[in-house]
């Protein structure tokens, strides 16, 4: 009964066909809200209101033909989609989705998982970077240097900036602290400027405007992706729109109260905050154009990182009161 | 230099209606002097063949198809014209015998789908070349 | 470390084909070799075997967004040639459609700058409202580009009392967006930071390198064929020849947008000072044996057709210099010590009409890799050896 639960667990809520689902609905989302934002239309003819076209896009890359070129290292370059998706995968099994909480914690959860799931998430980057390396042409090999130049800018200020609820809620367990969120829910607003920052080091880690330096596609031609092709490209794309999901789930999670309320009710939560965080991050997208790789660094050292060194010291402060 | 200048201008646009004409299931007019394809007014041709020689393209043929009942077939290659309309404009007649339509959708599955043919007998109508009273058309066919 | 690398033929930042072989040492851009002939059709040979009026097509078909402006160097030229006037409500219906084709490029060009570098709101925006001068240009030609409007002696078409109405609503909608644009575009703080101080020309350079049109004038060179040789109808509108002293890819941009406002300017005041008369005068078949030089500000600077005739209803020979060959001199000196990131913006600020620019300079052997340059006489001798041994085509014949 145990296994059978599990395996359900894993392959579908919130497991991999409920990711793939999911993760193409909100690409869609994505797209089409984009697109609205600039006065165009978006994806309209496949499926009602055009839902269907990023899986038309991934049976597409599907079908296509799959080069790999003759010096690139081919075992790593074959093996890396699937490691990627592997990893983002791994790392949804980790939030407080399904009915699991605090009454009832999944057995996935345990003290000091939110530290794992940012582990995680680091995953897609070096394999992004690997990416870049296997491929051997000059226009991955900048890709992929951009890629590690990037992580140096972004990732100091996200860790602060999601570890700082962890600190005012007093545990490092997922599901305590979305728990704390719910019971007080007055307390997000103090962690509004973690918020800000964590949602653009989300932007910077999806590689996304103004953040797509590493597959700028006017200057470097697809930077990582260059040589990639047919299903292994297909399986990238999949790992970026989880990679979005898992994201954005945890952001919810940390920020916004988690999931509660059992199986429909939680499923309902979970659809609408993290709808709420890709619309932010659509925005931003729209919003602004890409910055050069010097730039990144020098923007994430002098305002990400000092705003999220003064979002710790407020949660520190507020956390002398609370208690 | 203001942070995020444009927000208000694309939040905005979110609740306009798209920009997109959804073509080919919406369909936008052409206005009345569009150059679409040149066709033909057999009635009125009187084969000086002035099209042919302005023709940039070499798009317009004349054969003869009888000399002694001054019988000719025009044949216009749509493949080859530029849409130009100097050979409307060459044509020395009044009325025109040459004229644009509005069609833009002429794409084919071979280009020998897109040659026109035409075959009458030459207008007996004066040339008209200079400014003054148009003299009245008399066409035999 | 320094390596080579191709940005070109094929590159999604390039519209059209050119190979720029950059050497780089890390991020940094140490030097640039540019190669052309990647769109080569030989137009020049063709204007020999078309007549006068068949060649206005022709030169309309060197370059798509600057159709207009080589089709009137053009028929400038013939005139001359022919000693044709074109009555004055000819000329200002010309220069209407010049100033409403110099708008419509550089709306392009802005919509492609923010394209290039990433920003792709202000791309869609920018395209959507060029739209409204495609539309205009469609009532008033029949077709949104290549408009053939032009006729040795004058111009083809008139228009009409509810077009000119409709074009001067029209010019209301399009200045409030190119103010908002302005705005927009000098306050986006990411954009301004990728375009400030980026692909820098100082003055002694571009006047040395013989930069034109508004690569130039964003370097402080106030330099315009429309004031220094005035021709048509500007010796009679009143303009302002925009400069910009920053140098960079941010002056260019400000350079285009003073331009557009300037545009509007001149439209408005020659739709409403419109002259009466005929659009047209006749024109002859043949011209007399002469050469002309006719020299037009196209929107990405000075275009100069040369024209020699010998009598007969076909040219002796058409020479185009199209802005942008006299623009790429200047772009290895700006691309110098850049960074990768900014190749795609500086060249794009240059407002590359790579078609436009398709002279064959140098041959290369393609099987040795040799390269010589040959004699212009050389080369007709060889084409007119080959084609005496071609087959016979159809000439144009007088029937009367």
């Amino acid at each position: 009964m145990a296994i059978l639960k599990t395996l359900l667990y894993i392959l579908v809520y919130p497991g991999l066909i409920f990711l793939f689902v999911y993760s193409t609905f909100c690409e869609w989302f994505d797209r089409k809200i984009y697109a609205r934002l600039q006065n165009r239309m978006g994806p309209t003819h496949t499926g009602r209101w055009g839902i269907l076209q990023p899986v038309a896009d991934f049976i597409k890359l599907l079908a296509k033909e799959d080069i790999v070129p003759d010096l690139a290292d081919k075992r790593l370059f074959t093996a890396l989609p699937v490691f990627g998706i592997a990893a983002v995968s791994t790392a949804m099994l980790l939030l407080p989705v399904w009915h699991y909480d605090l009454s009832q914690p999944s057995p996935n959860s345990f003290s000091g998982d939110i530290i794992v799931l940012l582990y995680i998430l680091t995953l897609p980057t070096l394999v992004f970077f690997l990416a870049a390396w296997s491929s051997t042409s000059f226009f991955s090999t900048i890709g992929g240097s951009r890629v590690l130049t990037m992580l140096f800018g972004y990732e100091v200020p996200l860790f602060l900036a999601v570890l700082s609820p962890a600190i005012m809620a007093g545990s490092w367990r997922l599901a305590e602290i979305a728990a704390f969120f719910q019971h007080r829910p007055l307390l997000i607003l103090p962690n509004l400027i973690g918020f800000i920052v964590s949602v653009i080091c989300l932007q910077a880690k999806l590689e996304r405007t103004p953040f797509d330096i590493p597959h700028a596609e006017t200057e470097i031609v697809g930077g990582t992706f260059t040589e990639y092709s047919g299903k292994k490209l297909a399986l990238f794309r999949l790992m970026t729109d989880i990679e979005m999901v898992v994201g954005s789930g945890l952001i919810a999670t940390v920020f916004l109260g988690g999931f509660p309320g059992g199986i429909i009710l939680g499923f309902v939560y979970f659809v609408v905050k993290t709808l709420f965080v890709i619309f932010l991050l659509t925005l931003i997208r729209a919003l602004t154009s890409r910055i050069r790789i010097d730039q990144v660094i020098s923007f994430s050292w002098r305002y990400l990182a000092p705003l999220a060194v003064l979002q710790l010291l407020v949660t520190i402060v507020l956390k002398g009161f609370v208690r | 230099m203001r942070i995020a200048a444009f927000l208000p201008e694309i939040l905005r646009h979110l609740f306009k209606k798209p920009a997109t004409v959804d073509y080919p299931f919406v369909k936008l007019e052409v206005p009345k002097d569009f150059r679409g394809t040149p066709f033909l007014h057999p009635e009125l041709c009187i084969v000086c063949r002035a099209c042919i020689r302005d023709c940039p393209a070499e798009a317009i043929d004349i054969l003869t198809v009888n000399e002694a009942e001054k019988k000719f077939k025009m044949v216009i290659h749509n493949d080859r014209c530029i849409h130009c309309a100097q050979c409307v404009e060459s044509c020395p007649t009044t009325p025109k015998a040459l004229e644009m339509d509005h069609l833009f959708e002429t794409a084919a599955f071979s280009r020998w789908d897109l040659k026109k043919e035409w075959e009458y007998a030459k207008a007996q109508v004066k040339p008209k070349a200079a400014a003054g009273a148009p003299p009245p058309a008399e066409a035999k066919s | 470390m320094k390596f080579t690398v191709p940005i070109g033929p094929q590159h999604p930042a390039l519209k059209e084909p050119i190979s720029l072989r950059m050497t780089l040492e890390g991020e940094v851009i140490r030097g640039v070799d540019i190669r052309l002939g990647y769109n080569h059709r030989g137009l020049e040979k063709l204007a020999e075997e078309k007549t006068w009026l068949q060649n206005i097509y022709v030169t309309e078909r060197i370059c798509g967004i600057c159709s207009h402006s080589h089709a009137t160097c053009y028929t400038q030229g013939v005139e001359k040639l022919m000693e044709v006037e074109p009555p004055k409500r000819g000329i200002s219906l010309r220069f209407l459609v010049a100033e409403l084709e110099r708008v419509h490029s550089h709306l392009l060009w802005l919509g492609v700058a923010g394209h290039e570098a990433g920003f792709d709101t202000f791309f869609m925006y920018t395209w959507r409202d060029r739209e409204v001068v495609m539309d205009i240009l469609e009532m008033i030609s029949g077709n949104r580009v290549h408009y053939a409007i032009n006729t040795l002696g004058g111009v083809r078409r008139d228009i009409d009392e509810l077009q000119k109405k409709k074009i001067l609503d029209s010019l209301g909608i399009l200045r409030r967006r190119s103010e908002y644009y302005f705005k927009i575009g000098a306050s986006e703080p990411s954009f301004v930071a990728r375009i400030a101080g980026v692909g820098p020309l100082s003055k002694a350079d571009a006047l040395a390198l013989c930069a034109v049109g508004p690569t130039a004038r964003a370097s402080d060179i106030p330099q315009d064929v429309r004031k220094d040789d005035p021709y048509g109808v500007y010796a009679e509108v009143p303009f302002e020849v925009a400069t910009a002293t920053t140098c960079d890819v941010l002056g260019r941009v400000v350079v285009r947008v003073k331009e557009l406002m300037q545009s509007y300017n001149i439209i408005e005041f020659l739709l409403k000072n419109l002259p009466d008369g005929p659009v047209a005068v006749r024109a002859p078949r043949r011209a007399k044996p002469n050469e002309v030089v006719s020299r037009y500000e196209a929107p990405r600077g000075e275009n100069i057709h040369y024209i020699k005739s010998n009598g007969s209803d076909k040219p002796e020979r058409l020479k185009v210099r199209a802005p942008t060959l006299a623009n790429y001199p200047a772009t290895v000196v700006m691309l110098k010590d850049g960074y990768i990131a900014d190749i795609p913006l500086i060249f794009a600020a240059i407002d590359p009409c790579i078609c436009c620019a398709e002279r064959t300079v140098a041959l290369v052997d393609g099987r040795s890799g040799q390269e010589s340059v040959v004699l212009m006489s050389e080369l007709r001798r060889k084409a007119r050896e080959r084609w005496k041994k071609a087959p016979p085509k159809k000439d144009a014949v007088w029937p009367f």
